[in-house]
C-alpha cells in the first residue's frame, strides 16, 4: 500500500482511535507512601497545643529549671525596681511633665503648642522642679529599658522549646 | 466525617478543602485519582520509567504541600497538570536527555531490562488478529508519539488520552485557547503522517 492509497480519513479515525486506546500507566505500588512520607499534614492549632505541652511535661527537669529561671529573674527585677521607685515616686509624679518639656524642645507645631498649653494651665511648676532632675530619670529609664531586654533575651534562649526527637519519616522512605 | 469510600464520591474541591484540614484520607484520595494521569502523562514525556516516577513524585509532593495556597477558583487537575507538564518540559530541556526508545530504555542492558523498560501498548482487541493490530497500532502511536515535539505531545496527550477540555489545556499550557487548538491539530497531522509512512 503506498500513501496515495491510504485514505486521509481512515488514517485520522485511526490515530484517533490509537490514541483514545493507549493505556494509562501506573506508578509502582509504594508510589503514594512514598510521596505522603514527604507531605506534611496540617494540624489544627488545638493538637499542635497539646503536642507542645506534652513535650514540655517530657522533660520535667528542664520545665523546674526555668521556672526556677523565671522566677529568679522577676525576683532580681523587682529586688531592685521596688525599693527605687519607693525612693523615686516623685519622679514618677512629675514624668508626666518632663515628657512635655522634652516634647517642647523636640517637636514643632501642634505639639509644641499642646505643651506649651500644659505649661499655661499649672503644670509651670512641676517643669521647673524636673529640670534639676530630669537626667536623672532619663538615666535610669535607659537603664531600666537595657536590664529589662536583657532580661528577655535571656529568657528566650531559656525558653526556647525543646527540638522533638522524632525520625525524620522521609528520609527512612528514601 | 467522611470515609475513605464517602471521599470517593466529592469533587476535587471538596476534597481538597478535606485536606487542608488535616484529613490524611482527603491527599490519599487526591493521590489516588491523579497519580495515573500524572505519571502516565510525564512517562509519556519524559520516556524513562525510573524518571517519571521521580519527576511525578516531586510534582505530588509539591502540590500537596503547597494545597493552602490553592485557589479553589482554578481546577486542581489543570493546577497539577501545570505542575507535573512543567517537570516534563524542564527535563526535556535539560542539555542531556536520557529518552528511551519503544523498545527499551538506552540503559537497559538484559533482555529482561529491555522488556520491563519498554513501553507497552494496551490490549483492546477482540480477536487475536485484532489484538495484534492494536498491539502494533498501540507501539506505532507510541512511538509517533515520542517524535513529536514536546508541546504537541503535552497537548495531543491532554486531549485525547486523558481527555481534558481545551480550555483545560490552555490552562496548564499556559497558551491561548486557539494556540493550543493549533498544537493539537498539527500534532494529529504529524501523527498521522507519521503512522502513514510506517503503513507503506
Amino acid at each position: 500500500m503506498t500513501n496515495q492509497q491510504l485514505d486521509p480519513g481512515d488514517l485520522d479515525a485511526d490515530v484517533l482511535r490509537a490514541l483514545s486506546a493507549l493505556p494509562g500507566f501506573a506508578p509502582s505500588p509504594s508510589f503514594a507512601d512514598r510521596v505522603m512520607a514527604r507531605v506534611s499534614l496540617p494540624r489544627p492549632a488545638a493538637v499542635v497545643l497539646a503536642q507542645r505541652a506534652a513535650l514540655w511535661l517530657s522533660r520535667p527537669r528542664r520545665v523546674a529549671a526555668l521556672a526556677a529561671a523565671y522566677g529568679f529573674s522577676l525576683l532580681v527585677v523587682l529586688s531592685v525596681a521596688v525599693p527605687w521607685i519607693g525612693a523615686h515616686s516623685w519622679l514618677l509624679d512629675t514624668a508626666a511633665a518632663d515628657a512635655l518639656a522634652h516634647a517642647r524642645l523636640w517637636l514643632d507645631g501642634a505639639v509644641v503648642s499642646l505643651a506649651a498649653w500644659a505649661v499655661r494651665s499649672g503644670l509651670g511648676g512641676a517643669l521647673r522642679f524636673v529640670g534639676a532632675a530630669g537626667p536623672a530619670l532619663w538615666a535610669g529609664v535607659a537603664a531600666a529599658s537595657l536590664a529589662y531586654a536583657a532580661g528577655g533575651w535571656g529568657l528566650h534562649r531559656l525558653l526556647k522549646a525543646p527540638a522533638p526527637a522524632v525520625r525524620r519519616d522521609a528520609d527512612v522512605a528514601r | 466525617m467522611a470515609s475513605a469510600k464517602d471521599l470517593r464520591v466529592l469533587g476535587d474541591r471538596e476534597v481538597v478543602a478535606l485536606a487542608k484540614a488535616g484529613r490524611e484520607a482527603a491527599y490519599r484520595e487526591l493521590l489516588r485519582r491523579y497519580e495515573r494521569p500524572v505519571f502516565s502523562l510525564i512517562y509519556r514525556m519524559v520516556r524513562d520509567r525510573a524518571l517519571a516516577e521521580d519527576l511525578a513524585q516531586e510534582t505530588f509532593v509539591k502540590v500537596l504541600n503547597a494545597l493552602e495556597s490553592y485557589r479553589p477558583e482554578y481546577k486542581f487537575s489543570s493546577w497539577i497538570f501545570k505542575i507535573a507538564n512543567n517537570a516534563a518540559i524542564d527535563q526535556l530541556r535539560r542539555p542531556r536527555l536520557d529518552t528511551l526508545s519503544l523498545d527499551g530504555a538506552p540503559h537497559a542492558r538484559t533482555p529482561d531490562e529491555v522488556e520491563a523498560t519498554a513501553l507497552q501498548a494496551a490490549d483492546h482487541a477482540e480477536s487475536p488478529l485484532e489484538e495484534l493490530e492494536s498491539r502494533e497500532l498501540g507501539a506505532a502511536i507510541e512511538r509517533a508519539i515520542g517524535r513529536l515535539r514536546p508541546e504537541y505531545r503535552t497537548a495531543i496527550l491532554l486531549r485525547h488520552v486523558e481527555g481534558r477540555p481545551y480550555e483545560e489545556i490552555a490552562d496548564v499550557m499556559d497558551l491561548p485557547l486557539g494556540t493550543v487548538k493549533t498544537y493539537i491539530h498539527r500534532a494529529r497531522l504529524e501523527l498521522r503522517d507519521i503512522l502513514a509512512g510506517l503503513r507503506t
